[in-house]
């Protein structure tokens, strides 16, 4: 490994470590420990002491001691990555297509005016309404789950990037054109930059939404991933399963911000001085 | 070379009863300016000077009239007819007359601009702020940032280099603004109010700045304000523009030799003389409103 290699490798451990930090630091801050503890010990208290049916209500313990049994006897692991490789692949295709279509849509009246309607048509029918249209035409599996959660997450993005790439200040596109910026420079330099903020705001958003695609296209037919152990946990009445799932997901979910919002900190640097 | 021919510009609202209603923000203003001079338009707010800049600056399309750039026209008028009007628009549907076109970085015109509140890229830093204005001019890559650093150090800013706007001062941001616009070695510079949203004290050191940079540097300049003390200390030439409807009712030539002293009694006596001129103009606005 050269020098240059080695820098490299100590930025992004750098970096990682930042993330670490930025994100489990607020859940083990003080002022956070000082509410959340309290919870946690009337969580486990109400159930033994039979306030709540005990049945119904698991304590932490029983969650944590399901968790450990899902990971060794039922691959919790696995099907977390399989969910969240598809859930991947959904947010990929989405952003991919939403950021460039709203982008065009926000640059171009000519382009706005022949497409936008159709996205307003299009984006009031509730995802989970697609469900068994998709299902027939493109059968259960991986397709399926993918165009289920692109569907979730694209109308947020596709609408947020639009909106705020239209309302971009004029005076910073007059003085580019004055300077003679091409419609292409402004769009990679000017529109893009100045609704970044609303970009990341929206795949924030996006993932929300694909979250409740992901789960409700998991629980529809396939044999894996947490959606699929949700509802096998439904079935045999297994109550701190179900919590173990829905701590998972909530877990991934708040990750995944915090993952986006450590990318804007290091990309809207100009930001963070205000 | 700046010539405009009858330069009017109307605008028109739609009110709630469905009437239609219109004003003249500007009636044909015409104008020379020679190369070299640096030309004040000075008048109350809203009296249309600063879209006559856009206008100058082909920011905006006139209702009527001309402007030619070193013989180039830069716009032409809004149609006036329905007909014309249709034509228009299908002549523009996909792309305004606003743009330089879609691929290549191409200035229409020799000109650069500093717009009200500087109109810096907050999300660039100073340096790149002077190297994306280089770019856009076709400046290779390997010249740019040499280029841009001896710019920056010229309007004081060479220890902010990698600083972004947010973290410059009204002032330095200011700087930033002329230095931008200085880099890519216009003929023309068309600034916006460009000193009035700094305190006194920065306003008149940039003032000087500004006349130090351009010493025999042979740009044109048109300056618009509203602070008839840098007006005159600064121009020239002097156009006095009245609101309602935005006309030029008067020219004044400046004779007074660089480097000029603020407290020069002929100033004085100037800026005086044109004061009284924007009393006779609001009293008479007064008349007509009682």
């Amino acid at each position: 490994m050269n020098s240059y290699e080695t820098q490299k490798t100590r930025y992004w451990l750098r970096d990682a470590a930042r993330l670490l930090k930025n994100s489990f630091g607020s859940l083990l801050s003080r002022e956070f420990l000082t509410v959340f503890i309290p919870l946690l010990i009337l969580w486990e208290v109400l159930p033994r002491c039979g306030v709540v049916p005990r049945t119904l209500v698991p304590t932490p313990v029983d969650v944590g001691a399901a968790f450990w049994d899902m990971l060794i006897h039922k691959g919790l692991a696995l099907h977390f990555a399989l969910s969240m490789g598809r859930f991947g692949l959904g947010m990929l295709l989405a952003i991919v297509l939403a950021i460039p279509i709203g982008v065009l849509m926000g640059w171009n009246v000519f382009i706005r005016k022949h497409s936008l309607p159709f996205f307003q048509l299009l984006s009031p029918v509730p995802p989970p309404a697609w469900v068994p249209m998709t299902i027939i035409v493109l059968g259960v599996g991986l397709p399926m789950q993918t165009f289920l959660i692109f569907l979730g997450a694209f109308y947020p993005i596709l609408f947020n990037t639009y909106q705020a790439v239209k309302d971009t200040d004029p005076r910073y596109l007059a003085s580019a054109r004055v300077f003679g910026a091409s419609e292409l420079t402004l769009i990679l330099h000017i529109y893009f930059w100045h609704s970044f903020g609303a970009i990341i705001m929206s795949i924030k958003t996006g993932i929300a939404m694909g979250l409740v695609m992901l789960i409700i296209a998991e629980m529809h037919g396939g044999r894996s991933g947490i959606g699929y152990l949700l509802v096998e946990a439904k079935e045999f009445f297994q109550i701190p399963n179900m919590a173990v799932c829905m701590i998972v997901l909530g877990f991934a979910g708040w990750f995944l911000i915090e993952i986006l919002k450590f990318v804007e900190l290091k990309l809207a640097v100009w930001k963070s001085g205000r | 070379m700046i010539e405009a021919k009858h330069i009017s510009k109307f605008f028109s609202i739609v009110n709630d009863d469905r009437t239609a209603e219109g004003f003249y923000a500007l009636q044909s203003v015409s104008l020379s300016i020679a190369a070299g001079k640096i030309v004040s338009l000075l008048g109350p707010s809203g009296c249309g000077k600063s879209t006559f800049l856009e206008i100058l600056g082909g920011l905006q399309a006139p209702s009527e009239g001309e402007v030619y750039i070193n013989g180039v026209k830069v716009l032409e008028p809004l149609p006036s007819s329905r007909r014309e009007m249709e034509i228009y628009r299908r002549k523009y549907r996909f792309l305004s007359p606003l743009v330089n076109g879609i691929f290549r970085n191409r200035p229409k015109h020799d000109i650069a601009m500093i717009l009200q509140d500087y109109a810096v890229f907050p999300w660039m830093t100073a340096l790149q702020n002077v190297t994306f204005t280089l770019k856009l001019r076709g400046i290779p890559r390997h010249e740019r940032e040499a280029v841009a650093i001896r710019h920056l150090n010229r309007v004081g800013l060479g220890a902010s280099l990698n600083k972004y706007p947010s973290q410059l001062s009204g002032g330095m941001r200011q700087r930033l603004a002329l230095a931008r616009a200085l880099s890519v070695g216009p003929r023309i510079i068309l600034m916006d109010e460009p000193f009035a949203a700094v305190d006194a004290l920065t306003r008149e050191r940039l003032q000087e700045d500004l006349l130090e940079l351009l010493q025999s540097s042979g740009i044109t300049i048109v300056l618009v304000t509203h602070d008839v003390e840098e007006a005159v200390y600064l121009s020239d030439e002097i156009l006095v523009f009245s609101p309602s409807p935005g006309t030029v009712r008067n020219h004044l030539t400046i004779d007074i030799p660089r480097p000029r002293r603020r407290s020069d009694p002929e100033l004085v006596r100037l800026q005086e003389r044109i004061l009284k001129l924007f009393q006779y103009d609001s009293e008479h606005a007064s008349d007509y409103s009682i």
